[in-house]
């Protein structure tokens, strides 16, 4: 067999059913090897598509996607989702053809050091060069993507290792051990959270990728203790849990920020004190103590320290936690206080008015969405909004690009999860700038036939940075104006997908429903004014107690 | 503040570019190295960083490097007492 059959024989021993990519001349023999065997390929049309769409697979099945690309371009045009999947923490293996080892280094013909380009993107990466260690080192790839904190690993592979032969044996594996916790570390735990009068969770993505969400949703139902989540951690707390915030930071909901200021132990899950949840680092959750559970050993104390840390499988802590604190706690003033800025703060979904607004529209498509769904949004107001109005069963049913904040990174990675998930409802939101960004997987998705719904967005502006040119730029509004935007229900007529243009709130309901009900694609293009922000906002450099709220006139 | 860190790495070719590019990234300034390969397949590395950053922001993120076996950090020396 060549090095090429075992790369299909190494993806097919792992469960892998389908992969993402794109040919290439140094992949050539991966690519005939493929041919005609049981792994699936679905042709993307750019390396950066395929690996995005290798995400969406991943994060919304919880499987490790791979993806393949060729030497060159085909490896650059991998890293920015590489990077994405690093700062977010998803389980990915990239293989990537290279040239042949003799040639490696006289800057062949589509040659570049992928390699050393991945360090900074990666999890890990190697660099196959004996043919005797492909397989295990494609063995080690998986296990490394998977284990501990998710990551990408990229594997790069010779030509030459590709057509050389060898005899395949399955490599011998390691057992990952559970990582649990200390007692000594729980007990000290239990002893901050018996104390805590204003006990607070912030919860993130970390809780997802953990397999840990039922045991979170159990401490909070023996305890009672309120809670937010950041962007990723969304759909870990069950919609409507007593106490739950919704989401916190830059964007997040005031009576969520409000809270966390207010709480005397913030018990941080799964998350990582990053700067668009925190606003300014020294003045969140100032007068709290923290508990720190996570993982991954660096995130602890990063950026805050902590009183208690645990760096073990969250689904071993919290069963732990949940078994020593319930009844345990004295927290009733505090839920009550909680349950004044829940009401407080609700969001307000009448806007008078023949104008589409966007919080109510997708507020009302989270209630159409059926048990089954992925909604995969892009980057910018629309992704705000979809965070901040829309509710999620599980947090594999939200896919956003949290860490890099990716444009380009929703119609791919819907096509992943709709691969991952043929059952399920997908829909990407997205935004009239997102979208064109990797608007050629459109074809992946006539060649496919994938039911994938698209709900664009579109105020002819890049939104986001409009709403800061506007807010901190003096209204000079440099290089966001989006009014020469294709016709873009047309141009997804050119991939079969049939659409409609709407543009009064009137039109909403029922075209929400023809949407979901379409049995194949479907593009609704929703005209919205662009005087529309997305409210409230945590100014740069300012404490999350200080929310600037809705500013625009009513139109 | 001055740090000694003490790093035993499996041998790679790209592995001091790994610890490298993290100690450059994470705001440390490499003063001094040694570097020697041990026959049983690994590498120590001791390595002198400059920063006014915690020590550990280095030292966690370089024993997350897969190919990173053991991080050690060995002393601190206020920068007004290094010698020159």
């Amino acid at each position: 067999m060549r090095g090429a059959d075992a790369v299909i024989k190494v993806l097919a021993a792992h469960g892998v059913t389908t992969v993402f990519g794109y040919p290439g001349g140094a992949i050539m023999p991966i690519y005939d090897a493929l041919y005609g065997s049981p792994v699936e390929h679905l042709l993307s049309r750019h390396e950066q598509g395929a690996a995005f769409a290798a995400v969406g697979y991943a994060r919304a099945s919880g499987k490790t996607g791979v993806c393949f690309a060729t030497s060159g371009p085909g490896a650059t045009n991998l890293i920015t989702s590489l990077a994405d999947a690093l700062l977010d923490s998803v389980p990915l293996v990239a293989i990537t053809g290279q040239v042949s080892s003799s040639v490696i280094g006289t800057d062949a013909f589509q040659e570049i050091d992928v390699l050393g380009m991945s360090l900074s993107c990666t999890k890990h990466s190697f660099l196959v060069t004996d043919i005797n260690e492909l397989i295990p080192t494609l063995y080690r790839a998986f296990e490394i993507a998977a284990a501990g904190r998710p990551g990408p690993v990229l594997v790069d592979i010779p030509k030459d290792i590709q057509l050389a032969a060898l005899e395949y044996k399955t490599p011998l594996q390691s057992v990952n051990d559970e990582l649990p916790p200390q007692a000594s570390d729980i007990d000290a735990a239990v002893g901050l959270i018996k104390q805590a009068k204003k006990p607070m969770l912030y919860v993130g993505g970390g809780v997802g990728m953990a397999g840990a969400v039922a045991h979170l949703r159990q401490f909070i139902a023996s305890t009672g203790i309120p809670s937010v989540a950041t962007l990723k951690g969304l759909g870990s707390i069950a919609h409507g849990t007593q106490g739950y915030l919704g989401m916190l930071g830059m964007h997040g909901g005031k009576g969520a920020n409000l809270a966390v200021q207010e709480c005397d132990l913030l018990m941080v899950v799964g998350a990582r004190f990053d700067d668009r949840v925190t606003g300014r680092l020294d003045s969140f959750a100032s007068n709290a103590k923290v508990i720190h559970l996570d993982i991954d050993a660096a995130e602890i104390g990063k950026l805050r320290p902590a009183d208690v840390a645990i760096a073990a499988e969250l689904s071993l802590v919290l069963p732990a936690l949940t078994a020593a604190v319930t009844g345990q706690l004295d927290i009733g003033p505090w839920q009550a206080e909680v349950e004044v800025l829940s009401r407080q703060h609700q969001w307000n979904y009448q806007h008078p008015g023949d104008l589409i607004y966007a919080p109510a529209m997708l507020r009302s498509l989270a209630n159409k969405l059926p048990e089954n769904s992925v909604v995969a949004c892009d980057v910018g107001q629309h992704q705000m909004w979809v965070a901040q109005h829309m509710w999620f069963r599980r947090p594999e049913d939200h896919l956003s690009s949290g860490g890099l904040g990716t444009m380009g990174f929703g119609l791919p990675a819907a096509i992943g999860a709709q691969v991952a998930r043929p059952d399920a409802t997908v829909v990407t939101v997205s935004g009239d700038g997102s979208f064109m960004m990797n608007v050629q997987e459109l074809t992946t998705i006539k060649r496919r036939k994938l039911p994938v719904k698209i709900l664009l967005m579109d105020n002819q502006k890049l939104g986001m940075v409009k709403q800061w040119q506007q807010l901190f730029f003096e209204e000079r509004y440099s290089e966001t104006d989006l009014s020469d935007n294709p016709n873009f229900v047309l141009m997804a007529s050119a991939f079969d997908i049939p659409g409609r243009t709407i543009t009064r709130a009137d039109q909403v309901e029922q075209a929400l429903d023809e949407m979901l009900n379409s049995s194949g694609p479907f593009m609704l293009h929703v005209s919205i004014d662009d005087a529309f922000n997305v409210w409230p906002l945590v100014p740069p450099g300012a404490s999350n107690s200080e929310m600037m709220d809705q500013m625009e006139k009513q139109t | 503040m001055m740090h000694a860190l003490e790093i035993t790495l499996q041998q790679c070719p790209e592995v001091l570019e790994r610890v490298l590019r993290v100690t450059r990234h994470r705001g440390f300034k490499v003063t001094q190295m040694q570097m020697r390969i041990n026959d049983d397949a690994s590498m120590a590395l001791n390595i002198w960083v400059e920063a006014e950053r915690a020590i550990e922001l280095l030292s966690n993120q370089l024993d997350k490097l897969i190919d990173v076996t053991h991080c050690k950090v060995l002393a601190a020396t206020p920068l007004n007492q290094v010698a020159s």
